[in-house]
């Protein structure tokens, strides 16, 4: 999104920087060429809402994958939260969602009413996130990942085996959704677009958090633990905490998923299913929120769409897997970011050339833009 | 009483499947620092392979054979070309083998199909005994995989602690700079080690195919079990993987056997309470 925005700016720019010694006239336009440039990313995102917000309008094929897609995204994101900026990838992400779906499934089979089904959903979910999160944040990297791995098997486990609270392989479906006055989920439509308004709201939370102090502290706490213990941080509660917002908000996205489906069972959080959101979190680009959620509107619509027509998806997709992590580790944001960084750098330069005044011999300028493009 | 015999039994049998899948993973951790996902669908792969070599020589020795060396040149093939291109970065290893999960599970179902397949043991394997003193009549196979897994849980033992390969093993799982710094071909015990480690999984893929059925989703299941084994008895101890699988595969068994509708909980407990009181593992080194 953001680099097809790019593109244009790119090109205004070139007739500016080729010529003359640049007057007020060339300054004010490359201030504005900044300006623009640093709007990318901002008209991108309501360009992208806007988007959304129109294809969820109707009640079609599409309309249902991009609900299905923003669900996936919601809990991608939150993946991206504990597993990009804080170093803890977790291999359990769909057992987790699968609790939040079965909170509300079992609670209404036991006749509470869905906003109670909802409020009983999400308190499990949250002091799940509480108790595990003492065991899990004990441990980091690969071992964080296979007790998660663990976890999320378990979960698959009691879902699949406890017949009597599960109902097991057949999954419990969820007939009446919650409604408060005119605001009835029952509605395809205040559906969709209470879906659509959650992931906003969670993305945003989640780019706020990543970008506050405590964002940044577990960023610290990623890249080098002990300095940041030694600087008096308490890590471990970072880690927790970290730990039980992605747990809370994949749980929000288990909500919506019994909403949207109507059903939950086993297979929605087996192993595939998990290990599904960390290939959406790397495809679409660690430590980015936007890139993964990418990554779950790409696997999504891979796992609906081009299953029908190629047979071995999941070789490809794990090809693709295999690929992202060798050739492009950022992954698709990184593209994204890669786009952007051209202009960025073609802006600087210019910006450099700007303020040295009066324009600059050549043979100045040679090592100035050196330095811009490194 | 008989009863709870035969389950024993049964466990360590499991056991058994287990500690050949867990002491291969826990190698290759312990070395390699290579966390290889795939190592469930290679079980599987190699289950398979040696099904499909039984059906056609009609010998459950060749499979046997067939499955254990087809998974040493994929492990052998893996290590030289994806583990080495990766250049040691743990999650990307990690990350890596995950999508390879996908596609052998996918090549396997393309192959195989989705219908659960049994490897039957030829002979007087196929048969029961009773055993003495209790009087429970017992499958011979399953006690050929508990002989086996003693013999080669023994047989690595010896390689490990009485060999000079085991020597140098075990001081690279120690410190692997150090190794290297003396001289050792570090690239060459990777690959042995790794090699030795799919070996084992294919050889157990088709030892677990006679007593668990072959289907997709196994490789999750006995992935499971690796893990749940190297957290108890501590990540790259050798020691660890047989203690582990003694320990899980008898809870999982008295958990299926007494407690089927939270069978995979109850193996979760042994995990929960070994992370909360000595997160390396029982007979783990605290984390570097």
């Amino acid at each position: 999104m953001t680099a097809a925005g790019v593109g244009p700016d790119a090109g205004a720019v070139s007739p500016a920087g080729q010529g003359r010694p640049p007057g007020r006239l060339a300054g004010l336009a490359l201030v504005s060429l900044e300006r623009s440039r640093q709007l990318t990313g901002p008209v991108a995102g309501v360009a992208a809402a806007v988007i959304l917000f129109l294809l969820l309008q109707s009640d079609n094929f599409t309309s249902t994958l991009v609900v299905d897609m923003l669900v996936y995204a919601i809990a991608a994101m939150a993946l991206d939260f504990l597993g990009g900026y804080t170093g803890l990838i977790s291999l359990g992400q769909a057992g987790i969602l699968g609790v939040g779906a079965y909170g509300v499934a079992i609670a209404e089979v036991h006749f509470f009413s869905p906003w109670a089904a909802v409020g009983i959903s999400l308190a499990v979910v949250l002091a799940l996130g509480l108790a595990l999160g003492i065991v899990a944040v004990r441990v980091k990297g690969v071992s964080f990942v296979i007790i998660t791995l663990a976890l999320g098997q378990v979960l698959w486990g009691l879902a699949f085996q406890w017949v009597g609270l599960s109902e097991g392989d057949n999954g419990i479906s969820v007939a009446t959704l919650p409604t408060l006055g005119p605001f009835d989920l029952n509605d395809p439509l205040t559906l969709r677009m209470t879906v659509l308004l959650v992931f906003w709201v969670v993305a945003l939370l989640l780019v706020l958090m990543v970008h506050s102090p405590f964002g940044l502290s577990l960023r610290g706490v990623r890249s080098n633990e002990a300095r940041l213990a030694a600087l008096g941080y308490r890590t471990g509660l970072h880690r927790y905490l970290a730990w039980v917002i992605t747990v809370f908000f994949t749980g929000v996205a288990g909500v919506l998923y019994v909403f949207v489906n109507q059903l939950i069972s086993p297979s929605t959080m087996d192993f595939s299913a998990n290990g599904l959101f960390v290939i959406m979190v790397v495809l679409g680009g660690l430590r980015s929120i936007w890139g993964p959620a990418l990554g779950a509107a790409v696997i999504v619509g891979f796992q609906q769409e081009l299953s029908i027509y190629v047979t071995r998806w999941q070789t490809l997709m794990g090809l693709t897997l295999i690929a992202v992590v060798l050739f492009s580790p950022g992954g698709f944001w990184g593209l994204v970011r890669a786009a952007g960084r051209r202009p960025d750098a073609l802006l600087a330069r210019l910006r450099a050339r700007q303020v040295t005044r009066p324009p600059p011999a050549p043979a100045s300028r040679a090592p100035a833009q050196q330095g811009e493009t490194r | 009483m008989a009863e709870f015999v035969a389950q024993t039994l049964n466990g360590l049998t499991l056991a058994g499947v287990i500690f050949l899948v867990s002491s291969g993973f826990t190698l290759i951790f312990g070395i390699m620092r290579v966390t290889n996902l795939s190592h469930g669908a290679v079980y599987l792969l190699g289950g398979y392979i040696g099904y499909s070599v039984i059906a056609a020589t009609h010998s459950f020795f060749i499979g046997l054979i067939a499955g254990a060396l087809s998974m040493a040149a994929f492990g052998l093939l893996l290590e030289r070309t994806l583990i080495t291109w990766l250049g040691r970065s743990e999650m990307s290893e990690l990350l890596a083998t995950l999508g390879l999960i996908y596609v052998l599970d996918d090549v396997a179902l393309a192959i195989w199909g989705g219908t659960p397949l049994t490897i039957n043991l030829p002979g007087v394997l196929g048969q029961s005994s009773t055993l003495p003193l209790s009087g429970i009549v017992y499958p011979n196979g399953r006690l050929f995989i508990l002989g086996v897994s003693v013999v080669i849980a023994v047989g690595l033992y010896y390689l490990l602690r009485r060999t000079r390969v085991g020597a140098i093993i075990r001081a690279g799982v120690d410190d692997r700079e150090m190794v290297g710094a003396l001289g050792i071909n570090v690239r060459l015990v990777f690959a042995l080690v790794f090699t030795l480690g799919t070996l084992l999984a294919g050889f157990a893929g088709v030892l677990g195919g006679t007593v668990l059925n072959l289907y997709t989703g196994a490789d999750s299941d006995i992935l499971l079990f690796a893990l749940a084994v190297v957290i108890v008895g501590g990540l790259g101890s050798y020691e660890g993987a047989i203690l582990g699988s003694v320990v899980i595969g008898l809870v999982d068994n008295y958990g299926t056997a007494y407690f089927p509708a939270i069978a995979y909980s109850v193996l979760f407990i042994p995990v929960i309470l070994v992370l909360l009181i000595k997160p390396q593992g029982l007979l783990g080194k605290p984390s570097t």
